[in-house]
């Protein structure tokens, strides 16, 4: 493709980017308060679903445990401010998002071996012990009456901080991939032996992408820690943030770099929608949504644009058929 | 701990294993013939057990006469969901396929929430709490014919496997895909049947656990967990493995759960792990199937 098509392709690119982020920086002007939690819920799981991106989307690794170190950012944040140091938020928040990524690189060295579903269930099952431990250390996390976080009411606050770390995020993200770490990673994904033969420390390469991603996790986590106020094992390491983080990611478009963030919006946007219809079947619509993504739209919707730009300039003929191209590649009959 | 208490502690184990291996059969059976990680086992376990529940509070039928009508819906059940659902991505990469089973879980226990409640329930019978005492142990009736019921059901299964014809195309099938198919073998039809089985065990399960355990719609999850731990620690590629690893699980859970019992998940993950780690292949597996 000509040079100067993609030079005019980033230019539009480019100021798409600028448009969509003056609007979510003037947001709070326009919208109400309930309005801006509901942005703010967004924001904060595009935070966590970028967070997993990088392990299970970039590296292949389809970590379920990522809700323990959102946990682990909420309860460090809130114990550290409500400490006899009274440590300000921002730096707490650091302090959980460091802890929770030496949990990660402690629990990554033995359990990043394992391969598919001995990972996915191991990474489950950290969670869940992460749970009982914060249930039971009374004396640390007051148990299961949990903790309370100084009250901060300005949903201002809230919204602008997690539209700085998601913008990060995304910073952080497009640059790694561009680097050599990003490209041994999606060299792990394809093929682990192949890359280690290439010279690519596995292992290392594995645990940065798990750290990271806890990293992001906890900042989610003290984020949210702060907002809700109240602290609880059970509000806090629950198995729905992790498949919110995956369900986003999927939607959005694995392995891509604005997938996640475009993914946590149509997922908050559907997620709302189906609230206000029909609270009680809420997770039924989930799990259908989430069969329908699966079998029909795996990469999600990123590559699906992509097709739709194409399809628009003419450049290829819109087919029924390319719909079905993931059920055609994998299916048995 | 005396030697009596130990002794039922032990009586107890045994006992909970034989349940445990059915929970774990069908899962295994799924995982190794299709490497599929069925997370919505868990769902069709609780499901089995609401068949038998209803069917035993409305039409008054014994819940162990029930057992085969509540593995016949399990079975129609997962065959149709085999056949138009996981076989039209069952080659894709392994996160597509959990993520699939994992969506149809929520799904069902959500809509079992929502149709039955999430009242906690269980099924009485005029036999409910009698049992046979040798000693000073006690051995409950249901408990001892659920084991007998889930040791023969785990033989029969493997006799199928070995000695039928669709239980050999299964085997087949879960060995190489492509030399199956080239022997005639019909692939998608044998991966339903396969998963229509495990499911058909999920049911069994379910409905041997409504006489034992109270349940409500949510209790899936805790038997998935289970039935992979077991899966694991029995290693892949004999379904035999099963009941060792359920004996093992039982022996760990009833002894932890005894001592330590809100740590007992941080436990059994923590030596799971450690295991994983050490013996990918499980205690008794074949290694090519780890």
């Amino acid at each position: 493709m000509p040079e100067r098509e993609v030079t005019t392709r980033r230019l539009i690119f480019f100021g798409l980017s600028l448009v969509a982020l003056a609007g979510l920086l003037f947001l709070p002007r326009v919208r109400s308060e309930y309005q801006l939690l509901t942005y703010t819920r967004f924001l904060i799981l595009a935070l966590m679903a970028q967070g997993w991106n990088l392990i299970g989307g970039f590296t292949g690794f389809a970590a379920f445990g990522n809700v323990g170190f959102f946990g682990i950012g909420a309860y460090t944040t809130g114990l550290l401010m409500i400490s006899r140091w009274q440590i300000p938020f921002f730096p707490a928040l650091a302090c959980g998002a460091v802890l929770a990524g030496m949990v990660a690189v402690l629990i990554g060295l033995p359990v990043l071996r394992l391969k598919g579903h001995y990972f996915a269930i191991a990474t489950l099952g950290v969670a869940e012990a992460f749970r009982e431990i914060a249930d039971t250390w009374d004396s640390v996390t007051q148990g299961s009456t949990g903790i309370d976080l100084p009250v901060r009411s300005e949903g201002d606050f809230f919204y602008y901080s997690a539209l700085v770390l998601v913008i990060l995020a995304i910073g952080a993200t497009a640059l790694l991939a561009r680097s050599k770490i990003g490209y041994a990673w999606v060299a792990v994904r394809e093929d682990q032996e192949a890359a280690r033969m290439l010279g690519i420390n596995t292992t290392a390469v594995k645990v940065i992408a798990f750290a990271l991603s806890a990293v992001l996790a906890a900042m989610a986590g003290g984020l949210t820690a702060y907002q809700n106020i109240h602290v609880t094992p059970s509000d806090f390491f629950k198995l729905p943030y992790t498949l919110e983080m995956i369900i986003a990611t999927v939607i959005g478009g694995v392995g891509t770099i604005f997938g996640p963030v475009i993914g946590a919006g149509v997922y908050t946007l559907l997620s709302n929608y189906v609230w206000g219809r029909f609270i009680e079947l809420h997770p039924t619509v989930l799990g259908a949504l989430i069969v329908f993504f699966v079998i029909f739209l795996p990469r999600g919707l990123m590559p699906l644009v992509g097709e739709m730009i194409r399809i628009a300039r003419g450049q290829k003929q819109f087919r029924w058929r390319s719909l079905l191209s993931n059920v055609r590649a994998h299916r048995v009959t | 701990m005396s030697a009596a208490e130990f002794g039922q502690i032990a009586i107890n184990a045994i006992l909970l294993s034989g349940i445990l291996a059915l929970v774990a059969l069908g899962f295994s059976l799924v995982w190794g013939i299709m490497n599929i990680v069925n997370l919505a086992h868990g769902a069709f376990v609780v499901l089995g057990a609401y068949t038998t529940y209803f069917l035993h509070e409305l039409a008054g039928i014994d819940p162990f006469l029930s057992i085969p009508i509540s593995m016949l819906v399990l079975f129609i059940l997962g065959f149709g969901i085999q056949r138009t659902l996981i076989n039209q991505i069952v080659r894709a990469p392994l996160l597509a396929t959990f993520l699939l089973t994992f969506g149809l879980e929520i799904l069902i226990v959500n809509l079992v929430n929502y149709f039955f409640k999430a009242d906690l329930r269980s099924v009485t019978t005029s036999y409910t709490g009698t049992g046979i005492g040798v000693g000073s142990f006690r051995i409950p009736y249901i408990r001892l014919a659920a084991l007998g019921l889930a040791l023969l059901l785990v033989l029969l299964t493997a006799w199928f496997l070995r000695s039928t014809r669709y239980g050999r195309a299964i085997r087949a099938t879960g060995m190489d895909v492509d030399a199956a198919r080239l022997t005639g073998v019909k692939v998608g039809t044998i991966y339903a049947l396969t998963y229509a089985i495990g499911a058909s065990l999920a049911g069994a399960a379910g409905a041997l656990l409504s006489m034992i355990v109270p349940f409500d719609p949510n209790v899936g999850g805790g038997y998935t967990e289970r039935a992979f731990v077991i899966c694991v620690l029995g290693g892949l590629g004999d379904l035999r493995n099963v009941v060792l690893g359920a004996l093992v699980y039982a022996f760990v859970d009833v002894f932890v759960g005894s001592r330590l019992p809100a740590l007992s998940q941080a436990f059994t993950f923590g030596a799971l792990v450690l295991l994983l780690v050490l013996r990918p292949q499980g205690l008794a597996g074949k290694k090519s199937y780890a």
